[in-house]
């Protein structure tokens, strides 16, 4: 009577454990063979602080592969992108990649995380050989630094040196004309902080050897009170304030430090403030601030940039990032290296990307190219603007010189030794 | 070797088949990963569980242990001074050095001082992390994958080799901490726990089981950093962070801390709904929260707690069945 008992139990369990699996595993199929979609997938971050990240870097893939998909896409075959947050947490967007490809068949990765984790997904891809666009990260050595690299592995997104050239030459510049000397720095505290205004003042002195650091604050990074951090700078005295900060960071720095008429009594250079989201959500934004090139609507003001601009607000309701046209070019390039070898396959897409160009709004002279010696991005806009406080927020502004950049910028690696 | 211990390796052995084969009935490199991912988890948790359940002692600081195997591991694999076990045994010595030099400040105190102080070195030890940039790479951690090498024939690189080694490794070191929560020393700790003046009063060196205990603890938490830096080829600041102590403790708590393959289980199904809810849904904290909520509400104790060992279902004023059995013992 037991034994009857334990064995129909035994048997209803593997029969209820069987259907639960077909009923699981039943969508995976579905969408894996039925659709014979071409999947993309996104690590990136979803949720926290900085969720803006991920949601306008989702909208900015979307809108490019939308478009594609409505077009019939590629002989009838659609792109699917699948998101996976990783909640800023390398461990997670490393295995978030992992499962993307092993178990969602995505070969081909747009790898939207910060630094951190951008470094993690790049270890992924050098042993599992998928596609990957990094379209977030601007750490300089992701792409410059040849024992980091991956073979199919590419970046769409800024690299620091390149704004660190270009804004360095604009601060020097500037500071001439104005006999801005005595400099102070305000930049987060972790290593993207750091090394960007490190790079950033290297080049600044570079150009102009009047140029001396009397005082440098490294506020936490989310921090919520500047009160500190303001008082000091004001007790330096300084000609000009460069700030890497970012995002809700930087407004509230500058929302704090406009109660204490900061950037009244110093000049100030921001590189990422010239991003939508900081500059509306700024209570006051001063007029005069010195911004780094981030996405704007007129920065290049191209009838194609305008015509991106309207398009995402029209699709989304937000206005676009930084982010958004970083992944718009990453799902620019996977389009039109589709095209070309009319498969998936990460190898050959990668070779088809290799030193291409392509026409896009975000490129000075219209097109944008992915070279060939280090898979990074050149061609974007580089540059410093003046802060207004009314759309399009952002005047005079001055765009840097690609020649000066990429000559500058193999100096640099040949001491980096990355060359 | 008595018949239970021999019994005992039998099933770790079974054990060892079973999840050897798993990925070849079906999931695949999928499941193999969840697996991989799980049991890093699962580690850490368990290690932690010799504190937490056996002596009482609740850390929040075990993330550095964590972090110190992940660390230690990948530095010597990327200094390329040492094959992959060798390299594995000098990252639990690191970690076991680590934890003897702050367990001896921690264990001498209890209840929240221990908890404050061992969440306070971890902090610390986060700060180094972040700020020794020459030796962990800073914020972005351990740049340029960590270097495996072959050893015997098993090479890393392949994700066949990877899964069979993480898992032997990890049924292993379950089945060591088995065998520690089972001798006398086990017994030991569950008595401390119960009743430390009586342990005291027995001539049991209080300080001396507490410092072992802590130290064993760190060190079998760090083999889960261990494979963890194998499986994502790196090492993160993150690994060391409080909310990585946070979701162990969490884990411990979901499993149940009664019963040693609590932990273990509570890193399974932890991870496993991170795995689902994060395919189905961006909404990733508002879904797992509710889900944790609806365990916490629901279970108020973890799901092995429930269940003692002829099958009865344990209720929370009854006594474990090994503090009686280390009550017995003692007398």
């Amino acid at each position: 009577m037991t034994n009857h008992k334990l064995n129909t139990g035994r048997r209803r369990f593997l029969k209820t454990g069987a259907a639960t699996a077909m009923a699981l595993s039943a969508p995976a199929i579905l969408r894996a063979e039925g659709t014979g979609a071409i999947r993309v997938g996104m690590p990136t971050i979803l949720s926290g602080v900085v969720s803006i990240l991920g949601e306008s870097s989702v909208a900015g893939a979307k809108l490019v592969f939308d478009e594609f998909n409505a077009s019939g896409g590629l002989d009838g075959r659609k792109i699917e992108l699948i998101t996976r947050d990783s909640r800023a947490k390398p461990e997670e967007a490393a295995k978030a990649v992992r499962d993307l490809v092993n178990g969602d068949g995505c070969n081909i990765i747009l790898d939207a995380e910060a630094s951190s984790g951008s470094f993690a997904v790049q270890e992924v891809i050098k042993s599992i050989g998928a596609l990957c666009l990094h379209t977030v990260s601007e750490a300089t050595p992701l792409s410059a630094d040849p024992a980091l690299h991956a073979p199919t592995a590419f970046r769409s997104a800024r690299q620091g040196i390149h704004d660190a050239i270009g804004g360095g030459a604009y601060a020097a510049a500037v500071a001439k004309e104005k006999g801005l000397k005595r400099w102070a720095t305000c930049s987060p505290d972790y290593a993207y902080g750091r090394t960007t205004t490190a790079e950033f003042m290297e080049y600044a002195k570079y150009f102009n050897s009047d140029i001396e650091v009397i005082g440098q604050a490294w506020p936490k990074l989310f921090q919520p009170d500047y009160t500190e951090v303001i008082t000091r700078i004001l007790q330096w005295r300084p000609d000009a304030l460069y700030s890497a900060l970012w995002g809700g960071d930087l407004v509230s720095f500058i929302d704090q430090a406009n109660l204490y008429a900061l950037f009244d009594q110093t000049e100030t250079f921001s590189v990422n403030l010239g991003d939508y989201p900081v500059l509306t959500a700024v209570e006051q934004l001063p007029n005069g601030m010195r911004s780094g090139s981030r996405y704007n609507k007129v920065v290049p003001n191209t009838p194609e940039n305008n015509a991106f601009y309207d398009a995402y607000v029209a699709k989304f309701g937000t206005l676009p990032t930084n982010w958004s046209w970083e992944n718009a070019t990453a799902a620019t390039f996977v389009i039109e290296a589709l095209k070309d070898v009319g498969t998936d396959d990460p190898v050959k897409l990668a070779e088809a990307i290799r030193g291409r160009t392509i026409a896009s709004p975000f490129g000075v002279d219209g097109t944008l190219t992915m070279r060939a010696e280090d898979h990074t991005l050149t061609g974007y806009a580089v540059g410093y603007g003046v802060t207004t406080a009314e759309e399009p927020f952002m005047k005079d502004f001055h765009t840097s010189s690609w020649e000066q950049i990429l000559e500058l910028e193999a100096d640099w690696k040949k001491r980096q030794g990355f060359a | 070797m008595t018949r239970s211990t021999t019994r005992n390796a039998l099933i770790a052995l079974a054990a060892l088949v079973v999840l050897l084969a798993l990925p070849h009935l079906g999931g695949g490199e999928k499941l193999a990963d969840y697996i991989i991912f799980a049991a890093a988890w699962g580690l850490l948790a368990t290690g932690l569980n010799l504190l937490i359940g056996y002596t009482g002692l609740i850390s929040f600081g075990h993330a550095m242990f964590f972090a110190s195997g992940a660390y230690s591991f990948g530095a010597i694999m990327q200094a390329q001074i040492m094959p992959v076990p060798l390299a594995i045994v000098a990252a639990l010595i690191i970690t076991g050095a680590i934890a003897a030099l702050i367990g001896a400040i921690c264990v001498r105190l209890s209840e929240i001082y221990f908890a404050f102080l061992t969440l306070a070195f971890q902090m610390f030890f986060h700060s180094i992390l972040l700020s020794w940039v020459d030796v962990t790479g800073g914020d972005n951690g351990l740049l340029g994958g960590i270097p495996t090498p072959v050893f015997f024939g098993v090479d890393l690189n392949q994700p066949e080799h990877l899964y069979a080694f993480c898992v032997t490794v990890t049924v292993l070191a379950m089945y060591l901490m088995h065998r520690i929560v089972s001798s006398p020393f086990g017994f030991t700790l569950r008595m401390i726990r119960d009743n430390e003046r009586r342990a005291i009063f027995l001539g049991v060196n209080v300080f001396a089981v507490k410092l072992t205990c802590f130290v064993l603890s760190a060190v079998f938490s760090s083999v889960g950093g261990i494979i963890l830096a194998l499986f994502i080829s790196g090492a993160y600041p993150d690994f060391a962070f409080w909310t990585t102590s946070g979701e162990a403790i969490f884990m411990v708590m979901l499993g149940g801390l009664t019963n040693f393959f609590g932990p273990i289980l509570g890193a399974l199904i932890l991870t496993g709904l991170n795995d689902i809810v994060v395919t189905y849904t961006d909404h990733y904290g508002l879904f797992l929260g509710g889900i944790i909520l609806l365990f916490s509400l629901g279970l108020r104790k973890g799901v092995l707690d429930f269940v003692k060992p002829g099958g009865r279902k344990s209720t929370p004023a009854q006594p474990t069945a090994d503090a009686k059995e280390a009550t017995h013992a003692d007398a």
